[in-house]
């Protein structure tokens, strides 16, 4: 079956200062799949991550030049073009970063957070919600007794589930992960894979990950980033 | 390194020792020079009468009043402005334009008071008898104004700086979930530079409150209680710098030590009650 293409990259360039980390990538992103991206250390796969929700714009000395286009069910739409509605385009497309980065708030606001910034008044459909992220990213059971504790007191691996958790809750087309099982054992490693592959059928999945097993198991393309270039890498 | 250490706890304590002993000092003199009119016991009539020497009246609640009004309303006016402000050079624009509208403002900090008061004089005075049409222009409303464009800056640098110290991977994923520039505000920086806010508002406040030359040279000096912000008025510290200017050793001289005093636990009771009220919000 050929899905549809979701996103659509041309001749994209991204900078920082001057210095160039990526030279003119042109790629599309399939609809439905799981599409993996490893490669050295510092060759730029977070920095490409921040080029579809157009995050490069909040670092200093970032700029992007080239065309980055998704299509969210109206036809392709250039998303780095200054018009297009940020707000909604983060909803649309979720991002977990390479470090957890819960927010100085009770385990349950920061689930509940995005619902706050649409401005959902509805408290009893917000719990819903919340406890279903949390079930889905295998942090429920955890921390279900605890919900108004801080979230900075999870450890590590619990506040990586957290963020995922949190991108999650509001549904996104687009799912952009930067190492998301980097400090999970395997057992919950491999529950976020069984959950990512569950994802795929509603989402399209971009998955930076440097474990090249995981990255066999579950993703459907797997490229290679180096020397600011993206390649396909064969099986 | 044991021994570095000592000396600077020696030298820490010794300094926040010496600055105790300062504020006390200070509040035990205010009190020592108020004592002879304290003695008479006109204690109650200074606090409540009008102020009318020629009848043996030295009372100083229309300068209490007038204090009150000058200060709130020129932090009521600077403190919206200075977070827009603030926010503009630290979170909307802290490239280009935010880098210069904070060089403006470090530059405004430089600007004697006195010549602020020229322009309250021979701009804003004007400005205000016209669009009101009422009165000289002298007012409550002016020396507000003008005193909120002068303590404006200290609060934009307190506030920019604490933005800045908000950790960026808060603001990042306050970003990345698709928060707008006011949502981010709201419910991620202020929240978490509460205390710099804080800091900044209370050393405004202390501005206000102690400032003599804009009251002085723009609110007209009316002794009598104001009715509204159009009307003239004055502050205690203007009229310190009045009585002493003119006077020395007669009941208005004395009285001065008590509008002193006044002053002195204004302040102190202003600083106490929003630090009160900060804690109880943090909590
Ligand atoms: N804010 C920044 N300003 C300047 N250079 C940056 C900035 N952020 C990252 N870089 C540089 O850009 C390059 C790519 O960084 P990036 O984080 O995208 O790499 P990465 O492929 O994700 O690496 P890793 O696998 O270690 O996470 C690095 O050389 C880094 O030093
Ligand atoms: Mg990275």
């Amino acid at each position: 079956m050929e899905n549809n293409i979701k996103i659509q990259i041309r001749n994209l360039w991204f900078y920082y200062k001057t210095i160039s980390m990526l030279e003119g990538i042109n790629v599309d992103f399939p609809e439905n799949t799981i599409t993996s991206i490893t490669g050295p250390s510092g060759q730029g796969k977070s920095s490409f991550l921040m080029t579809m929700n157009r995050l490069w714009q909040c670092i200093d000395g970032a700029s992007v030049k080239g065309e980055v286009k998704i299509n969210f069910g109206n036809g392709f739409e250039d998303i780095n073009h200054q018009k297009y509605p940020l707000p909604m385009l983060r909803r649309k497309v979720g991002m977990v970063f390479q470090t957890p980065n819960p927010l100085p708030m009770s385990i349950f606001k920061n689930i509940a957070f995005p619902f706050k910034l649409i401005g959902e008044k509805n408290q009893n459909k917000t719990f819903e919600k919340v406890e279903y992220a949390l079930k889905k990213a295998f942090l429920w059971q955890e921390v279900k007794n605890r919900l108004t504790e801080d979230a900075g007191v999870l450890s590590g691996g619990q506040q990586q589930r957290l963020c995922i958790a949190r991108a999650l809750v509001l549904e996104p087309q687009v799912l952009l992960l930067d190492e998301p099982t980097s400090s999970l054992d395997e057992i919950s490693a491999e529950m976020i894979e069984q959950l990512l592959l569950k994802l795929k059928k509603k989402c399209t999945i971009i998955l930076v990950s440097h474990y090249m097993d995981q990255v066999k198991r579950i993703a459907d393309t797997k490229f290679i980033l180096s020397n600011r270039q993206l390649t396909l890498q064969e099986e | 390194m044991l021994f570095k250490e000592n000396i600077a706890r020696i030298v820490f304590l010794s300094a926040s020792i010496l600055s105790a002993v300062a504020t006390l000092l200070i509040l035990g003199f205010m009190i020592l020079l108020s004592l002879p009119v304290l003695e008479t016991g006109m204690i109650w009539g200074i606090l409540t009468d009008p102020w009318s020497p020629d009848h043996g009246r030295f009372g100083i609640l229309a300068m209490i009043v007038g204090t009150v009004y000058i200060s709130s309303f020129s932090l009521l006016i600077s403190f919206p402005i200075s977070l827009g402000c603030s926010f503009f050079i630290q979170i909307i624009h802290p490239d280009s334009p935010g880098r210069f509208l904070k060089l403006l403002v470090q530059l405004m900090t430089a600007i004697p008071t006195v010549i602020y008061g020229f322009v309250g004089v021979f701009l804003l005075v004007p400005i205000v008898r016209k669009v009101f049409s009422y009165g000289s222009g002298m007012s409550i409303l002016s020396a507000s104004l003008m005193l909120a464009i002068l303590i404006s800056p200290t609060m934009i640098l307190f506030f920019s700086q604490s933005f800045a110290r908000v950790p960026k991977r808060f603001l990042d994923a306050t970003e990345a979930l698709g928060a707008t520039s006011f949502q981010k505000l709201f419910y991620v920086i202020l929240p978490n530079a509460w205390t710099g806010v804080f800091t900044g508002l209370v050393l405004a406040f202390g501005r206000a409150m102690g400032d003599t030359l804009i009251a002085l040279m723009i609110s007209g000096n009316s002794v009598v209680l104001p009715s509204s912000i159009l009307d003239s008025a004055r502050t205690l510290t203007a009229h310190i710098a009045m009585i002493i200017a003119a006077d020395f050793d007669s009941i208005e001289f004395k009285t001065i030590f008590i509008c002193g005093g006044v002053l002195y636990i204004m302040t102190s009771c202003g600083i106490l009650l929003a630090r009160f009220s900060v804690k109880k919000r943090v909590r």
